[in-house]
């Protein structure tokens, strides 16, 4: 290898016929995916028997071999995203997840009238884990040498988070006494139930908006050198998503009904043709279509719904994610999303889930490749900030514990 | 490139986005690095090397917060395996399809001997763990909870309920001579949702329904069985028992599946829990067999139960026909054997009439 060839992989894919405005100095990444389904097999596998026979005390450094995997083989602009946390750091985040984690289930099982306490604790630590959490995963992920930091401050994950716990401590306060010795007032149920009624609906209306402002918080904290990302995604934008959804949802169900109804009607006609009309032969035909249905619409849920919210939302969130040199760019489909989902659970389901590992490599390429960066000026240029102290390993752990990622 | 010799390769220093050309080579416990202008000295031990894999860059962290990152993934491992240096055995197994195999085979054999003696043993062990003033506790909380949700006051005559407990508590005496029953409390409810049903919670409460006793009105000595039956449950602490062992499978689950969807995940954990309380049932009317027996009663009488409830279920009497047993059961007995939480009628009557032949 001689020097000139040194930098070969740092050369960037500059797209041609992109004719928006682009200064000269404007350059396109893109992503590429370079894992493997079967090297990807080889180390779940390993990886799921070590985690077995420790008693899970291996999954850190599964979990760490796993994430170093995805990562490495994520080129951006050719040069692959680093990961660098110390899985013995991980692993003592973890058991401090196992204690909880099991003392949440001991206490709720065994005493369930203190549920709310380890309930209550979490509430109050969530935002914080949640923000530790992200800070671990950034400053834990390189590209060309130089870490990615996460700049969210501890106010604003309450602040976006606190009204999702609102409604709860609503009911908390507003709940009648359910003591049986209490004498039961008609009208103080009747108020609660107003309550009940209206702090759910609120909800229901809000819940998007305040979705964007969870969104807000985590896109708006990616560091790189002295960029910061911001989202600019209005709430127009995101109710409009929303509705859309919706409706989406609401097609799904219709069709299920119907093909539900569909076969219900063919069988009920061969029955009766084949069979006869024996009494109550209909009834138990009759009584099959609600399974038919709920089983339809399980079967259409994550095959249409899922590709659809999971292709809209990342195109929303990451097209709109910015910062003053750097611009994202994602242009997944419903098509792509669609197709790799409708394989993957008919080899998932064929091979006994054996195909899982291949199906995650398969749905991270389609994703991953979906997304391209603009970036302005030369990046050889820039300058990491002073990287400050690693922390916030439990907040790693709790994230993935209660599954929460970075959204990609 | 010799091996063992140096390797020419690109280095971040952290702190610019920028590669840089280097050297690369290892003299004893050292990794030195030429960047042209001076040599660089890092201890081998503080130095994080990649591991060894067919696909992807390897990047290696060094302990001053750069990085070495090497493009050609053959020849950067060609240049390490050169050197000597150890390798964890978990990287060589990831690489070797026979490895793969046989991971897999033990994965196999681990969930085996888990699913057979591991769960059981584990749930047995804590669920008699449990302080019984805890257990108590739990079981007093349950009652309530079903009390405001399922059950409403017997109707049946006071007469009817003393002799029933009576003809239980004998049976009780005869089949604990040492007196070591366990404790019990057996209450009457009428209950429109559960329909003719008995069950057992924790703490030794056993509940039957009113439409219970009235299927077998004629049978008195068969509701004494399937009262020794509820007491087989609470002797074995099924209650919790079959409690620790639905969360460890679910962990189980969720270890093996990782973030697989919610819904997929649920349904192997279902068949699991589902197949481990119909072992807790055999038990039951293994014990329940055990006692009549010990008190004179044929546990042949037990078969007129089974077959009245196959009646009624064949009258299209919908759900208010369950069978006997725990009290989460919703399934009617028609569910395929692989997802009921109890095992199909024929195969009780047959035990009940041939047991002790």
């Amino acid at each position: 290898m001689g020097p000139q060839d040194d930098f070969a992989a740092t050369q960037v894919l500059v797209r041609d016929g992109d004719t928006t405005a682009q200064t000269p100095s404007s350059r396109w990444l893109d992503i590429q995916f370079t894992g493997s389904g079967s090297e990807y097999f080889r180390i779940w596998i390993v990886n799921l028997l070590l985690t077995l026979v420790t008693l899970t005390l291996y999954w850190p450094f599964a979990r760490a071999r796993r994430m170093a995997y995805f990562q490495n083989n994520t080129l951006v602009g050719g040069d692959p995203l680093g990961f660098h946390a110390d899985p013995w750091k991980m692993f003592r985040g973890y058991l401090l997840m196992l204690v909880l984690g099991i003392s949440y289930w001991a206490v709720s099982n065994f005493v369930p009238e203190f549920t709310w306490v380890p309930f209550l604790v979490l509430m109050v630590l969530w935002p914080a884990l949640w923000r530790a959490s992200l800070q671990f995963r950034l400053r834990n992920t390189s590209w060309r040498g130089v870490r990615l930091t996460f700049k969210g401050d501890l106010k604003s994950a309450y602040l976006a988070m606190l009204p999702f716990f609102l409604p709860g401590l609503v009911f908390v306060f507003t709940m009648p006494p359910l003591d049986p010795e209490a004498e039961v007032v008609p009208e103080t149920f009747q108020t609660f139930a107003a309550i009940f009624g209206f702090v759910t609906l609120a909800f229901m209306v809000l819940a998007p908006w305040l979705f964007l402002r969870i969104k807000r918080y985590q896109h708006g904290g990616y560091g790189f050198a002295q960029e910061r990302t911001e989202l600019q995604v209005s709430g127009v934008q995101m109710y409009g998503l929303f509705l859309k959804m919706f409706g989406v949802m609401l097609l799904v169900l219709l069709a299920a009904f119907l093909i539900a109804l569909g076969i219900a009607m063919i069988a009920f006609g061969t029955a009766a043709f084949t069979g006869g009309f024996r009494p109550g032969g209909g009834g138990a035909w009759m009584a099959v279509i609600p399974f038919v249905i709920v089983a339809a619409f399980y079967l259409a849920m994550p095959l249409v719904l899922g590709p659809y919210v999971a292709s809209r939302t990342q195109n929303l969130f990451w097209d709109n994610t910015r910062s003053q040199r750097v611009a994202f760019q994602s242009n997944l489909t419903f098509r792509s999303m669609f197709r790799v989902n409708l394989v993957n659970l008919l080899l998932i389901v064929i091979t006994l889930g054996l195909y899982w590992p291949f199906a995650k490599v398969r749905t991270a390429r389609v994703k991953l490749e979906a997304m391209a960066l603009q970036m302005d000026g030369d990046v050889e240029q820039w300058l990491a900030q002073a990287q400050k102290q690693e922390k916030g390993v439990l907040g790693d752990a709790a994230g993935d514990f209660f599954g929460m990622d970075m959204g990609l | 490139m010799q091996p063992g010799g140096p390797l020419v390769t690109r280095w971040f220093d952290g702190q610019h986005p920028r590669a840089r050309s280097v050297r690369v080579r290892i003299e004893g416990d050292e990794l030195l690095m030429h960047t042209g202008e001076e040599v660089r000295h890092f201890p081998l031990k503080e130095v994080r090397w990649p591991e060894r894999r067919s696909h992807g860059q390897r990047q290696t962290d060094l302990p001053d917060g750069g990085m070495i990152q090497h493009a050609d993934a053959a020849e950067w491992d060609q240049w390490w395996l050169a050197q000597g240096l150890p390798e964890s055995a978990v990287v060589g197994w990831m690489q070797s399809w026979r490895a793969t195999l046989a991971s897999m085979a033990g994965t196999v054999v681990f969930l085996a001997v888990a699913w057979v003696w591991g769960v059981p043993w584990l749930s047995q062990t804590l669920a008699h763990a449990v302080p019984e003033t805890l257990e108590a506790r739990i079981g007093k909380q349950s009652m309530e909870q079903m009390d405001s949700l399922f059950l409403e006051p017997s109707e049946l005559p006071e007469a009817q309920q003393a002799d029933l407990r009576r003809r239980f508590e004998t049976v009780v005496q005869r089949a604990y001579p040492a007196g070591d029953a366990p404790a019990w409390q057996l209450s009457f409810h009428k209950s429109e949702i559960l329909g003719a049903n008995a069950f057992a919670l924790p703490g030794g409460y056993i509940v039957m329904t009113d439409e219970l006793v009235e299927l077998l009105n004629d049978q008195p000595d068969a509701i004494v069985g399937i009262l020794a039956h509820e007491l087989g449950h609470v002797q074995h602490r099924d209650g919790l028992d079959m409690l620790v062992r639905a969360s460890l499978v679910s962990a189980l689950v969720g270890v093996v599946l990782g973030d697989a969807s919610g819904f997929i995940a649920t349904v192997p954990a279902t068949l699991a829990t589902q197949s481990y309380s119909r072992d807790a049932e055999r038990r039951a009317d293994a014990h329940a067999a055990e006692m009549l027996h010990a008190a004179g009663i044929s546990p042949a009488v037990m078969a007129v139960f089974f077959e009245r409830m196959v009646e009624e279920e064949g009258d299209g009497a919908e759900g208010a026909a369950q069978g006997e047993g725990a009290a989460d059961e919703e399934e009617g007995a028609s569910l395929p054997i692989a997802i009921s939480s109890h095992p199909d009628h024929g195969e009780r009557i047959r035990f009940f009439r041939e047991w002790g032949r």
